[in-house]
């Protein structure tokens, strides 16, 4: 390797020079591998699902298998959302409601002890934050029990308030706020004070207009969270009536999947085609929020 | 950091005392009153739950008949409890092996989408990665059960297009553990990628032009200037990555149900079975403990190391 680039002047230099190029093209090409097949790899199963959901049930289990639609068997869906036992739009809409109740109540909740804990003065307010703090490192599997114990003794199971109550709040959310409303400036809150504005004027008209970028991103988290969530309808939910997306399809597979991949498929489809749409619109938003909200974890 | 509203007040109080504390106990007033909601369900459903579980340890209680003093058998149990060991082994050979390749992969990917390309090429390759992380975890769960199944799954077909003997992924228990770590790293590579994405573009471009001048190549400018820069995001993925890595639950629970056996039982999936199939709350409470110091050390140790391998800049 570079034999003939060697002259008088600087052959060391120029040598070296030519080597490194030829490794960093290396490296360039592994990367731009590694790059596209990891992304052909990530989105060839969504596109073997959506494929898959459009053939005719008969021949849903047939090989080869297809990544993109050969059938266009849209009598699937209708299959689905018709179904005759099962509502599937009531889990739809049970999804919706429980996942905006929840993304409602949280920007609410931790924004209000974000304002507090970040911007006002009260006797106890740094214990109290420091539990907020402590409550991070708690992870969900470990109040697993002693929260089913507490929603049933509270007489909630088989409710919706199950899954909404024990997500009101987080942690997290409380302490992402309190960041953002900490690096506010200070004369942005003098000014609101002469002009004689109350706590609440401030915190609604002044300090929340100027969070956008943390609130979406935590709305956009708790959404996701709520939706996708699997083991809270598990473990409260009983009655198809009541079931979410996560907790129906799980069920769905179970006494339907040997028979039907495709409407299988095409439920599946119903259930994520929501977070397709919503990503392909956000997608900015989304990716800065996952950065932004990765200590959720 | 940033100054709170300390010394604005403090001269407030000063010129009219009597207004002043009306004003503080004012303030006070709001603040309580912001952060009760808050408050109110930190207390109900994480403090109330923690203390709860301390209790339920040295309890036996069926949810059915009233709880019962157990002492310390719930502890002993544990020592003697030989499929405890067999499934945090699972716990621990699945969180190793998913935490190392979501963040060797989460890391490449974020440097190779980190350098100039067409806008629409890179919409596409992070649309792509990223997507799977939005998706539910156990409907997509349900989608791999059909890829990967032996006879007529996706995945052996293709492996079969180059010659090779299927696989049974799911049936078999030296694979159905590596298949759940397949999907997992499929799940969530591309959240570490945004991670790390991240981590990289807070990197000033000077360090990298500094390094190009004094000829380090591709290799050297990733060893010298990347790695030691993105470390402090490393640390926090890893950290993260591992504490999630443990709590694996609806993965499993949909992929491989835990079978063939024990072969693919996670230790989440062993409390859950524990409390709400044995109904056992006492045990698995103080299985759920145990899990609980584990996860709590973890973390303590990663904060210790970090100041060994971490460069802040």
């Amino acid at each position: 390797m570079a034999t003939t680039t060697g002259t008088a002047t600087e052959p060391v230099t120029l040598r070296t020079r030519y080597r490194k190029s030829v490794w960093l093209r290396l490296g360039e090409a592994l990367l731009w591998l590694l790059l596209i097949g990891i992304a052909v790899i990530e989105i060839a199963p969504i596109s073997w699902m959506f494929s898959t959901s459009l053939r005719d049930p008969k021949n849903s289990f047939d090989l080869p298998p297809d990544f993109w639609p050969t059938a266009l068997h849209w009598q699937n869906y209708l299959a689905v959302i018709n179904s005759p036992d099962i509502e599937f739009m009531l889990f739809f809409w049970n999804s919706l409601k429980i996942a905006l109740i929840v993304t409602a109540a949280q920007l609410l909740t931790c924004s209000m002890a974000g304002y507090a804990f970040g911007r006002l003065r009260f006797f106890g307010r740094d214990i109290l934050f420091g539990l907020f703090l402590a409550s991070l490192m708690v992870p969900a599997t470990v109040t697993l029990i002693p929260s089913f114990i507490i929603i049933r003794s509270l007489d909630l199971m088989n409710t919706h308030w199950a899954l909404i109550l024990p997500s009101v709040t987080s942690a997290f959310g409380v302490f992402l706020l309190r960041q953002h409303f900490k690096s506010l400036p200070e004369e942005l809150l003098d000014a609101a004070k002469i002009d004689g504005a109350g706590y609440f004027r401030i915190y609604w008209q002044i300090l929340l207009p100027l969070t956008g970028p943390a609130l979406s991103a935590l709305g956009i988290f708790t959404f996701l969270a709520s939706w996708n969530n699997f083991v809270g309808p598990l473990l409260f939910l009983r009655d198809w009536d009541k079931f979410t997306f996560p907790i129906a399809i799980a069920t769905i597979r179970g006494y339907m999947g040997s028979g039907n991949q495709s409407e299988v498929l095409a439920g599946i489809m119903i259930s994520i085609f929501p977070l397709l749409v919503f990503f392909l619109l956000a997608q900015r938003w989304i990716v800065q929020g996952a950065a932004i909200t990765g200590l959720k974890g | 950091m940033t100054s709170t509203a300390l010394p604005d007040d403090g001269i407030d109080r000063q010129a009219n005392p009597q207004k002043g504390t009306t004003l503080a106990r004012r303030e006070a007033w709001a603040g309580y009153l912001f952060a009760t909601p808050a408050l109110l369900g930190l207390l109900a459903f994480t403090a109330l739950p923690i203390i709860a579980s301390l209790v339920l340890i040295f309890l036996h209680y069926d949810l059915l008949t009233p709880p019962k003093w157990a002492g310390v058998e719930n502890l002993t149990r544990l020592t003697s409890d030989s499929r405890l060991f067999k499934i945090y082994w699972n716990s621990l050979r699945l969180t190793v092996g998913a935490t190392f390749l979501n963040n060797v992969l989460g890391l490449l990917l974020a440097v190779g989408l980190n350098r100039a390309m067409p806008w629409g090429l890179r919409y596409l390759l992070r649309t792509s990665i990223f997507f799977p992380v939005m998706t539910t975890t156990a409907s997509l769960a349900v989608v791999w059960r059909f890829l990967l199944t032996q006879d007529r799954g996706v995945v052996n077909f293709l492996i079969g297009q180059i010659g090779l003997d299927p696989v049974p992924w799911l049936s078999s228990s030296a694979w159905a553990l590596f298949s759940a770590m397949i999907y997992d790293v499929w799940k969530a590579c591309g959240y570490l990628m945004v991670i790390y994405l991240a981590g990289l573009q807070g990197i000033p471009a000077v360090y990298y032009e500094a390094a190009r001048i004094d000829g380090a190549g591709f290799w050297q400018q990733f060893r010298n200037v990347t790695l030691p820069l993105i470390s402090p995001t490393a640390f926090f993925a890893i950290v993260i990555s591992l504490i999630g890595a443990f709590q694996i639950f609806d993965n499993v629970y949909v992929l491989t149900e835990g079978g063939p056996g024990d072969a693919s039982r996670v230790i989440a999936m062993y409390i859950y079975e524990k409390a709400f199939r044995g109904f056992e709350m006492g045990y698995a409470s103080a299985v759920s403990f145990t899990l609980f110091v584990i996860l709590i050390t973890l973390t303590l140790l990663q904060f210790l190391g970090a100041r060994r391998w971490v460069h802040y800049e």
